[in-house]
């Protein structure tokens, strides 16, 4: 049943699929209101493309977001970008995401140029050494939040001092460490894989299964 | 208007985007490193493109904008902009059309979970290199720790929290 209605809804789809201009319409929307980063912004994304809009389906949209995870870059970027893609193809993703990036770009180049103009002004440096603290703060409760969500696993906490340290000690590229992360990961799955095939190859035999 | 220095906007922008993983705050680690080394940019100006991220709508890789236009003005604005944008598109393409293989596969969640604890480590060395000058300055203190709270309980958004910030230097200042 719930297979029949997912098609239907898939065949759907095709036919209202929307051309380039809507799509980059709602994203210059998104784009416009949506302050803040993060939580809400995703809650904006959810209900402009699957609740106002028919364009994809509580479970397409799921997928996009662990898609998107797993791509580098902001999350926000990533999930419109693929989704303008299942719309309409490499032209609406080109065109959407430069509508949905359009608004903070005009916004940042008119505050770079009055900041550039003004920054030594001791108001400006004032306001500066607040920015700077709030900054900070921020960035403390990202490493907060990511921390919480991070997996509960030794290797984790190994992989992360030692980055943290590497980083203290030495002048290095955090390119060069966020790759070392990566290989740790993937030689940590193929030790396991190593391993379990070494346990498992002789109890096979006494059908321990 | 200088190519050379173009380029190396577009390219030093590309590989920001193109190893940012673990979400949008990952890719500050690597601006900053990319700003230090070219010496574009002081340390309090760094921290002005974080913050103009975080108050205009878009993603924080928006701050790439900020640095393109201060080292090449409009033109250098475009090309960081779209230089830190595109190794997303390519991916989520990617992605898109390889998708079942991927997402069986469990190296690519073992990456990640190598990846993820260098990012917070990474995010951690920016937050202590930009805190360490505010240090002999008991308010800058108190705010780092007011914002830092506030951000973790959620009820305040980023924007909202940099802009109090920005508001109560500019008191400290009267």
């Amino acid at each position: 049943m719930q297979n029949k209605n997912e098609k239907i809804l898939e065949t759907e789809q095709t036919d209202n699929a929307p051309g380039w201009l809507d799509v980059a319409r709602v994203y210059l929307k998104i784009g416009t209101i949506g302050f803040g980063g993060g939580f809400a912004v995703m809650d904006l994304i959810h209900s402009e493309l699957v609740e106002k809009h028919p364009w994809l389906t509580e479970q397409r949209y799921q997928n996009m977001v662990a898609l998107a995870e797993m791509a580098p870059g902001a999350l926000t970027v990533n999930l419109l970008s693929g989704i303008a893609y299942r719309l309409g193809g490499v032209k609406t993703m080109i065109l959407a995401t430069t509508a949905l990036i359009m608004p903070s770009f005009v916004l940042i180049t008119l505050l770079a140029g009055a900041f550039l103009a003004w920054q030594n002004h001791p108001m400006v440096k004032g306001a500066l050494d607040g920015l700077t603290a709030g900054v900070v703060g921020l960035l403390l409760a990202v490493v907060w939040s990511m921390v919480k969500k991070a997996p509960r696993h030794w290797c984790c906490f190994v992989v992360g001092l030692l980055a943290f340290v590497l980083g203290i000690v030495m002048p290095i590229n955090p390119i060069w460490l966020v790759l070392m992360g990566g290989m740790a990961g993937a030689l940590k799955v193929v030790v396991e894989t190593l391993r379990n095939r070494h346990i498992n190859t002789p109890s096979e035999n006494n059908g321990t299964k | 208007m200088d190519i050379s220095l173009l380029y190396n906007l577009a390219h030093s922008f590309f590989k920001v985007g193109m190893f940012g993983f673990g979400g949008g705050f990952a890719m500050v680690p690597l601006m900053q490193n990319v700003v230090h080394q070219n010496a574009w940019l002081t340390p309090v100006q760094f921290a002005a493109a974080i913050a103009l991220g975080q108050v205009t709508p878009g993603p924080v890789a928006i701050s790439a904008t900020f640095i393109g236009y201060k080292v090449a003005g409009f033109s250098g604005a475009v090309v960081a902009t779209i230089a830190v944008f595109i190794p997303s598109l390519v991916a989520m393409y990617l992605l898109d059309k390889f998708y079942l293989k991927i997402r069986t596969s469990h190296i690519t969640q073992a990456i990640m979970h190598g990846v993820l604890p260098v990012v917070i480590a990474i995010i951690l060395h920016v937050a202590i290199s930009m805190g360490q000058p505010l240090m002999h300055s008991w308010w800058q203190i108190l705010t780092v720790i007011a914002v830092a709270s506030l951000a973790i309980s959620r009820r305040i958004s980023y924007g909202a929290l940099i802009a109090g910030s920005v508001v109560l230097g500019m008191l400290m200042v009267l």
